[in-house]
């Protein structure tokens, strides 16, 4: 437990070293959503229904393009060799990497949520349900990103590369994600959000195993 | 019966005498089932002759189905025996796969244009197969995206392993969220809803494409045995090896 605190330490104090890195995805994010009204148009009646689901897309591509070097730099500079030969078992590694990730790309993305949803006309109503859906989606999306980032590690093309392989695997989060946001009847306990924190909990179990095994592979080949 | 496998030469005999003969069977049924399908068959009372799309169709998206089934099976034993033949019949199901999910797809499309009048439509059975198509390009692209080919292989089985579990989940929620196409009707409950006319056909062309996917994935694992045996005995001479591609990939 304690080798997962210091992990997450240390992922935050890399990451506040370049906070600058953080204020790139969040504008990433909202020049994403400032692209649609621009392609679409700003009529309100066209963009009003279609702001949920861009919010979605917009925090699932900022959230992806920062999966990027989540485990290359480790294993440049031999700080995954460490990790390998110390108490702390890859797994529990691989957790404390997903929190700090989580903490330095989805939380930004959640707190600015808000000012997106103003931007876009979202019902305020439909917030308190968007931001619960949004914070669940975007832990699940960081443990999917956790296993494309593991498994390209090494790879040629690993930015592209693990973009293919965790789209295809989002899908579910995003279906029940944008269903869970706009709850029909008005309450925030609804079965898409239960199903959304079903798939997180799956998530939750398979990821840190899966990339645990696939970054002993890599760490076995050398850091190429 | 796990250990006989695992010496390549032996599987390579076995294969070499399973070819010919699946070969020649699976050419027998197709064409007994095209006769049967193009020619000896009723058109139907509803879709005239479109549905003779479905003895392509139906057989295609099966196979693609199961072929990931056995992807996912290949992939578990590769990741918990490091069986070498799982390695290697995973990479030789991955494109055969790919290809009945894109044959399912594109059928599916021509006969979604006379019946539904649009060749796509955003309905749950299209949309999850066409992620299980993206799956397989994934898993392809990650078997393949390595300098060192054999350094793909242990991803890929762990992304393909991932893809059995999120398959049911993937359907499941395009199940939700919109559907269109019709429900199964060869497996149900209440038994057959296909008239024996149209049913002949269907099932020889099923028997069929079974038999041809399993002699495709036979020449493939044999060939992609004997690529690396190229590759091992170049290093062994100490010569550069032929640049690290996998065939037809």
């Amino acid at each position: 437990m304690n080798g997962v605190v210091q992990q997450i330490r240390r992922d935050l104090l890399i990451a506040w070293a370049s906070r600058l890195d953080i204020g790139v995805i969040l504008l990433f994010f909202v020049i994403i959503v400032t692209m649609f009204p621009l392609a679409i148009g700003p009529q309100p009646e066209i963009l009003q229904p279609l702001a949920v689901p861009l919010l979605w897309i917009a925090a699932f591509l900022s959230i992806l393009a920062g999966f990027d070097r989540l485990f290359a730099a480790d294993l440049r500079d031999g700080w995954l060799d460490q990790v390998a030969l110390s108490q702390l078992p890859l797994f529990a590694y691989v957790i404390a990497k997903a929190i700090s990730h989580w903490l330095v790309s989805g939380l930004p993305i959640l707190l600015a949520a808000p000012l997106i949803g103003l931007l876009l006309q979202i019902d305020p109503w439909v917030m308190p349900s968007l931001l619960i859906a949004l914070a669940i989606g975007t832990a699940a999306l960081t443990l999917l990103g956790v296993i494309g980032a593991s498994l390209a590690t090494g790879a040629r093309h690993g930015g592209g590369l693990m973009a293919l392989l965790v789209l295809p695997l989002a899908v579910p989060v995003l279906i029940f994600g944008v269903l869970a946001s706009v709850p029909e009847t008005g309450q925030l306990l609804t079965p898409h959000l239960k199903l959304l924190g079903a798939i997180m909990a799956v998530l939750l179990a398979i990821a840190p195993p899966v990339a645990a095994a696939a970054l002993g592979e890599a760490d076995d080949d050398g850091g190429s | 019966m796990f250990d006989y496998f695992a010496n390549p030469t032996r599987f390579v005999r076995i294969a070499d005498a399973l070819f010919w003969p699946l070969v020649i069977v699976a050419s027998g049924l197709l064409m007994a089932g095209l006769y049967y399908g193009l020619i000896a068959s009723p058109a139907d009372y509803q879709q005239g002759e479109t549905v003779r799309i479905m003895y392509v169709h139906v057989p295609a998206a099966w196979l693609a189905t199961l072929g990931y089934v056995l992807m996912g099976i290949c992939a578990l034993f590769y990741i918990v025996w490091r069986h070498p033949l799982a390695d290697v019949a995973l990479r030789a199901m991955a494109p055969v796969g790919a290809v009945f999910a894109m044959l399912t797809l594109v059928t599916g499309s021509l006969w979604g244009k006379p019946m539904w009048g649009a060749w796509w439509v955003w309905d749950a059975r299209l949309t999850s197969m066409l992620i299980l198509f993206f799956f397989y390009v994934a898993v392809i692209a990650l078997a393949n995206g390595f300098d060192r080919v054999e350094r793909g292989s242990r991803p890929a089985a762990l992304l393909a392993l991932v893809g059995v579990l999120n398959v049911p989940i993937v359907k499941f929620s395009v199940d939700w969220w919109n559907t269109l196409h019709q429900p199964a009707s060869l497996i149900r409950s209440g038994g057959v809803s296909v008239d024996p006319a149209m049913l002949t056909p269907l099932l020889l062309m099923l028997g069929g494409f079974h038999l041809y996917f399993a002699a495709v994935v036979i020449l493939r694992m044999k060939t992609l045995l004997i690529e690396r045996r190229i590759t091992s005995l170049q290093l062994r001479q100490n010569r550069t090896p032929a640049p690290a591609r996998e065939t037809g990939q």
